[in-house]
Formats: structure tokens, C-alpha cells, sequence
């Protein structure tokens, strides 16, 4: 499968230093606690920050025989080369203040020794230096090109920071703390291999050197050390070392670097001999150790440490990412040879999910001895015996065609089929992103240009790979072709954790073949509804989800008995007093919101369920429209207590029924949607939120309605809303 | 039994009186100042040891060690072969490398009789992927030369020593 240059650089990077990239963010790890421990146990005093040289160095010079040298460390705390009263040559902290002694350096634990060697150069000197810093730059790549990927996948550097769709725990917060982590990761790389670049002396020179004549020094008049003017002008706060004078001689000086420049005082007078700033790279060079290490800095050790985590986790779940694609990708055969087969499958897959689908429908295919050849979109080329042409595609970033997809349109133009074609084409995306499904909205246009292709079937979006939609898609497709196809679920191998119910109420089974089951949690739990309970049927082990109202704490749902549905028409024979196992599954994308907002429900048949327990939420507080579409009135009387209730406590502001087999003119809920634009722009320009629930068919024909009443009445695409979070969606 | 006693308490005791006399026969010894200034080499800081050598030049004892970082110790040959057979502490001589351009000033301590007795202080240097200088700079000790600036032949440009 071809993949973005992108995708490429940052996996074969990744890949290629890993092994070194682990070592150096495991040690980065250890590391980041060393200079956090530096600072908890620092020997810095707060109050020293008004202090003057002059002061210190007259506190100093008092207090002990000798001043050789001393030095502000990253902490704030002065460490000072000193011989005592004693005669005792010492080298250690020192109150600026009073000149006591506050403590000796503490020795860098092994640990730390261990781990620093290990980070910086792998033990193996010179040699694992370079390679520490090639693999640095490499890590500069990998996040650069991580950018651009979440830029990309994110539909624009504008949208950068928008939600994202969650598909999978890794590959989820591999983008999430991607895209919070990026930057203090770059910050470690580039300054990683600045260091090195300073190590192996890439970098300009920064020496500075001082130009004076060493005999010209002034020895008259002297003046006493604390009343160089000098001294006084500058705090130590400004200060990183000053070393004394060596003797009296007359070539002998003070030499002060402070934050910004170097100086040399005369000894006797206090006179600036020479006086060099630092250069820029000087400056580089101090800020990146000070990045790199966190010396000096608990909030910044920390960023690093997690930071450093974060390195560890992105290796996890990038390979973990690359796994998953591999799998899905690895099943992918071509049946026949292109000129044999009958039926060919063409894939757009960017992250290779859609593969998963055209397998599972190449398969169906191929299990019922017909002839398929499956490739990608980029593959396109002539094929001798095709009868049909299926495209899976999905979309990448702002209605672009995936990377597999790019050349299609170029070849296709280039060499249309010369066979007369049967096409279908089913576009794979998410609702949350704008554009939804709109490549393949565009290859259809394309095809439809084309004299020698039939469409047999509109586009079939279907959102967030719900593999219902892609059933429902199967049997339309099966209906067109007359070809029966019998798709394999893919069986979910974790069963969550289920826990058992009490049947509390079940109605009789009403004219739509519908009732009501209300189950009692035996153990508290917490749930809303809206929230699905999975169920796992004996005979099949197949996950079935059903919607959940909660009301006075019970579970309510509304089920349509099928007649062939296991599940369904098990439930249906439940009695009150019996138990089942089960687990709640939180879908908080479909909670009612917490707003003052009003709220309006779009629901048919038994997508009226959930609506049922929000409705009388404490939650709502007399802001809600409900719309309904059912078959008849009777249909109606399953849910009359609850909706009664409803009106009666002033939950519900209004309703909107729709009979489909009522009376001469047939309704549907979508009609009633139609009618109520005044309301409909109103909540959505108030920022109030739509809820549907139903039908997949419902769902499009609502959100055709929605659509044209957003472009129209409001002149935004209803795309806006829908990034927005105002339109909530449960269908099946 | 007594005699017995007696005689094997002997040897003790008079490992006793001469290491008694040995303690109080210790000379006094000096502190020294000790600048050394680096010439402008570019590249990793430089290891300076400083050492002590008998007349023969044989090594005596370390003075000081710039530099902390044991792993590159054996990259010092000639001291190593002195040091690195027992690793003495010597945390309490150890500073950090010099690099070039810079100088440092340690502080060590000379016993007053190796002083105009023939004996020598070397200063030996080395720097990660450069020269090592087995003596940058040697020169016997007199109450004379160790007041003087010496030049160095390798990374050092000079070093002035001063009594404390």
C-alpha cells in the first residue's frame, strides 16, 4: 500500500532510531530527576537577590583566610573555593549573607553518573556521542513530520487543535499528547543536537578573549575591595562566578562573568580593565544546557520528565498503530488476476481501516466461488473481464483522497474502461470532520461522466466504520445484484466485564412488533442514558447494543422484536423476576447536554428510547422538542405514561408526531423537521444542541433537511454545527 | 605462660612505638596556590593531574586531579599506571577540567621536606580525542622554582604556584 511521504519519513525514522531513542528517554527519565533533587536540596537562600557583589565579597574576604573563587550554581546557591581560619582548603556552600557554611557539594549519585554517560554518549565515547546527536536530529524529524501528519489528518493547521475522532486507545492519544508534547519535544531535540554540534566544535568560536597589557595595571591608590564602585553596581544575582585575584602582583585581577558579559577588575582600584559581552552563541549555548538539563528549574524537569515519558509512550503506540495496519493490510490477496475477475474491488485508505471492509465484502464474494481482484485506487488500470467496479474510499483531511488515492483520478481520465461497468461506490468517514465522506463523493461524479458505467447504487456514506451501516449497505447491494452475501462479523475477542440485571417490567409486544424492557442493575452503577448496554447473546457471541434510557435509576429499553433476531426475541420472552448478564458501555458523545440550551430530539421508532430517560432528567429543564416518526397512532401508546408525564411536568415544550401509515398523506419525521424552521434555526443559532436517534435512513434524510435549512435560512453549512458538538447522533 | 604472653605482645608493642614515632615524625607541610592557565585549544576540557615524583621520577603521591569523571582516568597512562593500582580516595584534590583558554586555581599541599630535596611536581594533561602530555610541565621543587611562572610545552600555557 502506497503511504504518504509523511507517514513514511515518520515511521522508517522511528523505526530506524528506535532503539536508541528508547535508551535515550529512559535515561532522559532518570536524568530529569537529578537536577529536581538539585534544586529540593539546594542550599539557595531567597533573600540574596538585593544583595551586592560589594557585600558578598566584603561578607567573604572577612569570614575566611582565603577567597580562591565562587560561584553562583543554577539554584540561586553560592559555592565558594575557600581556605578557612583553620588552614583548611575547602570547597564549599556558603550563606552570602552571614558567610557561614552551609554544607559541601553533594557527589552526583551513580545513578546519575551512570545515566548521563549512557544519554549523552552510549559508553562508547566520541563515537556514541555522533550518534546521540544524529539521532537527536532524527527525533527533530519525527516530530516535525508528526505535525504535519496531525496538521493533515486534522484537515488544516487551523484545525490543529479540534477534536479529534477516537478510533483506538493508542492511536488516540498517540495524536492527543502529540499534539501537547511536540513542543517541549522539539525543544529537547534541537537543543540535543546543538550540544553536539558545540561538542564536536560545528559551531562558530565563542571564546571570548581579553586584550590588555600586563603591565599596565594601576597599583595606587587601593582601595578596599568592598568599595570598588564596581562591585557595588552589581547584584549577585547577576553574578555566575568571580574569581579572586591570584596574588598581590600587580598582573593579578579579579575576573567576573556575569549573566551577559566577562569582566577583569583591577585589584587595587577597582577599575574595569576590560570588559567583553558575550556573543549570541554564547547565549545559545547557555540556554540550550539549561533546556536540555532543567537545571535550575522544577517546572521544567518535570516537562522534561514527562516529556521524556511521552517519547516511550509514542514508540508503544506507534508500532502498536503500525501492527494494526499491517494486520489489516496483510489480508488483503488479490483473488484473481486482474483480466480473470469479475468483480473488482478498488481501496482509498489512508490509515488502512477501509481495507478491513473490502476484505470483509471481497471474501463474502469470493467464498461464493465469484472472481475478485482487490487493489488500490492508485492501481487503477484496465481490466478485461470486469462486470462490476466497487470503490471503498476514504477521506483525508479537507475532502483530499487518501495517499492510495491521489493518481486515480489522472488514470482514470487517462484510461476510462472500455467494458461497460456496473459501479458502486462507499465512502468511509466521520461525521465530526467537515466534508464528511466527500472523496468518494467526488470519484462518483467523476464515474459518472463516463458512458460505459452504470451506477447501480447511489454513494453509501457510512460514519466512524459502524459495521451496521456496512451491512445495511451489503443487503442493498445484494438486492441490486441479486448476488446474496453473507458477511462474517468480526467477533470482538475482549467481552467487557458484565454484570447481571433484574427484569423489573416488560410490556406486551405492541402492534410494531415493539416493547419496553426495564432491568434494575443488581449493583449500583453509573450510567445516563444514552448510554449503550452490550449484551452477548448464547448462540452467537455477537456484541448487541441497545440505547438506554434511565429513569429512576433503572434501565429502560425500547426493542423491536425481529423475527430472526436472536437477541430480540429472547429479550421478548423475558419475564420480570428473571436475570441477565450484562455491561454498560458510556457513550458520553450522546449525553444530554448540561446547557440551559434548548434541545430538540429527532427520533423514529424505537430511537425514541434513550429520549424516554432524558426527557425527565433533572437535567432538562423545560427546554425540550421532541420529534417523532412512527407507522400509527397505536404505535404511539407504548411510550403514552412517560410522554404524558412528560408534558405534565412541563419537560417536554412541545411534540411533533409523524404517521407513516396513518390516514391519506403519509408523514415523516423528516417533514415535520421541514415545517419547524423557525425553531430549528433558532436552537441551532443559540448554540442548542440536536439529538437524533433511529434509523440510518432517518438519520440521512434529517440531515439532507438540516443541511439545506443550515445553507439556506442561516448560510452556513451545517458542517459548522456539527464541529461545533450542537448535533448529536446515535443511529444503527 | 607469663613469658609466653609477654613475648608475643612484643612485636605489637613495638608496632605500637614505631608507628607512634612515625606519626609525630610527620613534617609539616605547606599549602600552595596553584593557577594554571590554558592555552586557547579548542575542543572537550582538558585533565590535569598533578603529581609528585622522587627523584628518580617515580610517582609519590597525587596532588590534584582536574577533572571528576573516573571513566577517563586510564586514558592517562603514565599516572594510571601509579594510580589505578589501589584508586586511593582523592575526592577531597578533585576539581572540574579546564578548557582551553581558561584557568583554574586549586589549592595543594607539599610537605615541607620534599622541598630542595630533589623531588619533582608534574603536571600531566590530556583531552578526549587529542594529545596526551605525559609532562606538560615538570620541574624539580626548590624553595626557588616554586615561587617562578613555568611555561608549559602542551595544553598549558603556564603555572603559577604561591605558599600560602
Amino acid at each position: 500500500m502506497t503511504i504518504s511521504i509523511w507517514r513514511y519519513s515518520h515511521l522508517a525514522l522511528a523505526i530506524s532510531s528506535s532503539l536508541f531513542l528508547c535508551i535515550a528517554a529512559i535515561t532522559g527519565i532518570i536524568l530529569a530527576f537529578e537536577p529536581i533533587s538539585e534544586a529540593i536540596y539546594s542550599h539557595a537562600s531567597k533573600d540574596n537577590t538585593h544583595l551586592s557583589l560589594a557585600e558578598t565579597i566584603d561578607t567573604l574576604t572577612d569570614r575566611y583566610v582565603e577567597v580562591i573563587d565562587f560561584e553562583i550554581d543554577p539554584n540561586g546557591a553560592l559555592l565558594g573555593s575557600v581556605i578557612t581560619k583553620a588552614g583548611d582548603s575547602e570547597t564549599i556552600y556558603i550563606d552570602p549573607i552571614t558567610g557561614e557554611k552551609l554544607g559541601v557539594p553533594r557527589e552526583k549519585a551513580a545513578i546519575f553518573k551512570f545515566a548521563t554517560n549512557l544519554h549523552r554518549s552510549l559508553f562508547l565515547k566520541s563515537t556514541g556521542r555522533f550518534f546521540v546527536g544524529f539521532i537527536s536530529f532524527l527525533l527533530i524529524i519525527i516530530a516535525i513530520t508528526g505535525i504535519v501528519l496531525i496538521a493533515k489528518r486534522q484537515g488544516g493547521i487551523k484545525r490543529f487543535f479540534a477534536k479529534i475522532e477516537k478510533e483506538y486507545f493508542t492511536q488516540y492519544y498517540h495524536v492527543i499528547l502529540g499534539r501537547l508534547f511536540l513542543i517541549p519535544i522539539l525543544i529537547v531535540a534541537v537543543t540535543g543536537v546543538y550540544l553536539s554540534l558545540e561538542r564536536f566544535s560545528l559551531l562558530p568560536k565563542v571564546k571570548i578573549s581579553h586584550q590588555f597589557d600586563d603591565k599596565s595595571f594601576e597599583s595606587d591608590p587601593k582601595i578596599d575591595f568592598a568599595n570598588f564602585e564596581v562591585f557595588k553596581a552589581i547584584q549577585l544575582k547577576d553574578v555566575r562566578s568571580v574569581e579572586f585575584p591570584f596574588s598581590d602582583d600587580v598582573e593579578d585581577y579579579f575576573l567576573l562573568k556575569l549573566s551577559d558579559k566577562e569582566l577583569i577588575i583591577n585589584q587595587f582600584n577597582g577599575a574595569v580593565i576590560s570588559e567583553q559581552q558575550y556573543p549570541f552563541i554564547a547565549f545559545a549555548s547557555m540556554w540550550s544546557s539549561t533546556l536540555h538539563t532543567g537545571k535550575g528549574s522544577i517546572f521544567w524537569s518535570l516537562v522534561l520528565l514527562i516529556s521524556s515519558c511521552s517519547i516511550v509512550f509514542f514508540m508503544y503506540s506507534g508500532f502498536t498503530i503500525t501492527l494494526k495496519r499491517r494486520k489489516s493490510l496483510s489480508s488483503k490477496t488479490s483473488y484473481y488476476d486482474k483480466d480473470e475477475a469479475e468483480f473488482i474491488v478498488l481501496v482509498g485508505s489512508e490509515s488502512g481501516s477501509t481495507f478491513k471492509f473490502a476484505n470483509l465484502f471481497a471474501n463474502a464474494l469470493s467464498s461464493i466461488g465469484k472472481k475478485v481482484f482487490v487493489s488500490e485506487l492508485n492501481m487503477y488500470e484496465q481490466y478485461s473481464k470486469a462486470q462490476h467496479l466497487i470503490i471503498f474510499s476514504a477521506t483525508y483531511g479537507v475532502g483530499e483522497p487518501p495517499t492510495n488515492a491521489k493518481k486515480f483520478e489522472s488514470l482514470f481520465s487517462k484510461s476510462a474502461p472500455t467494458n461497460p461497468l456496473q459501479y458502486a461506490i462507499v465512502g468511509f468517514g466521520s461525521l465530526a470532520y467537515p466534508d464528511f465522506c466527500q472523496y468518494a463523493l467526488d470519484i462518483d461524479r467523476l464515474l459518472e461522466t463516463n458512458s460505459k458505467l452504470e451506477r447501480l447504487l447511489e454513494p453509501y456514506k457510512i460514519n466512524n466504520q459502524s459495521f451496521t451501516a456496512f451491512k445495511d449497505w451489503i443487503s442493498l447491494w445484494s438486492k441490486k445484484t441479486g448476488i446474496d452475501l453473507k458477511i462474517k462479523t468480526p467477533i470482538v475477542s475482549k467481552k467487557p466485564k458484565e454484570h447481571p440485571f433484574t427484569v423489573v417490567n416488560r410490556s406486551a409486544i405492541n402492534i410494531d412488533d415493539t416493547f419496553l424492557l426495564q432491568l434494575r442493575p443488581k449493583r449500583t452503577a453509573n450510567f445516563e442514558s444514552g448510554d449503550l448496554l452490550s449484551f452477548y447473546p448464547k448462540e452467537d457471541k455477537v456484541e448487541r447494543l441497545y440505547s438506554i434510557a434511565k429513569i429512576d435509576g433503572d434501565i429502560l429499553l425500547a426493542i423491536k422484536k425481529h423475527e430472526f433476531g436472536i437477541c430480540s426475541n429472547y429479550f421478548s420472552t423475558l419475564e420480570i423476576g428473571d436475570v441477565i448478564d450484562a455491561s454498560i458501555q458510556p457513550n458520553s458523545d450522546f449525553h444530554f447536554p448540561s446547557s440551559e440550551k434548548e434541545v430538540i430530539l429527532i427520533s423514529n421508532g424505537t430511537g425514541i428510547g434513550p429520549f424516554l430517560g432524558m426527557m425527565l432528567t433533572d437535567k432538562n429543564i423545560a427546554k425540550t422538542h421532541l420529534f417523532w416518526g412512527g407507522r400509527t397512532k397505536t404505535s404511539l401508546e407504548l411510550y403514552d405514561s412517560i410522554l404524558t408525564k412528560g408534558i405534565l411536568d412541563q419537560k417536554i415544550l412541545s411534540l411533533h408526531l409523524a404517521y407513516s401509515q396513518e390516514g391519506e398523506e403519509k408523514t415523516y419525521v423528516q417533514d415535520l423537521v421541514k415545517k419547524e424552521v423557525e425553531l430549528i434555526s433558532r436552537v441551532l443559532v443559540n448554540q442548542g444542541t440536536i439529538m437524533i436517534c433511529g434509523s440510518i435512513a432517518m438519520q440521512k434524510d434529517v440531515i439532507a433537511v438540516l443541511e439545506t435549512l443550515s445553507e439556506t435560512k442561516l448560510s452556513v453549512p451545517l458542517s459548522n454545527f456539527q464541529q461545533n458538538n450542537q448535533i448529536k447522533m446515535d443511529c444503527y | 605462660m607469663k613469658k609466653k604472653l609477654l613475648l608475643g605482645l612484643l612485636p605489637i608493642l613495638t608496632l605500637v612505638i614505631f608507628s607512634f614515632l612515625s606519626f609525630t615524625t610527620t613534617t609539616e607541610s605547606t599549602k600552595y596556590k596553584c593557577l594554571i592557565q590554558m592555552t586557547n585549544y579548542t575542543g572537550e576540557g582538558a585533565y590535569v593531574i598533578i603529581s609528585l615524583l622522587d627523584a628518580e621520577g617515580n610517582y609519590e603521591k597525587t596532588l590534584y586531579v582536574q577533572g571528576e569523571d573516573e571513566e577517563w582516568y586510564h586514558d592517562i597512562p603514565e599516572w594510571w599506571s601509579f594510580y589505578g593500582k589501589r584508586r586511593p580516595d582523592i575526592d577531597a584534590i578533585t576539581g572540574a577540567t579546564i578548557s582551553g583558554g581558561e584557568r583554574a586555581i586549586s589549592v595543594i599541599e607539599i610537605e615541607n621536606d620534599k622541598v630542595d630535596t630533589g623531588y619533582k611536581i608534574r603536571f600531566e594533561t590530556a583531552v578526549e580525542d587529542q594529545e596526551y602530555y605525559k609532562d606538560d610541565l615538570e620541574f624539580e621543587l626548590t624553595s626557588q622554582t616554586i615561587k617562578n611562572k613555568v611555561e608549559g610545552k602542551g595544553f598549558i600555557r603556564y603555572v603559577r604556584m604561591l605558599p600560602q
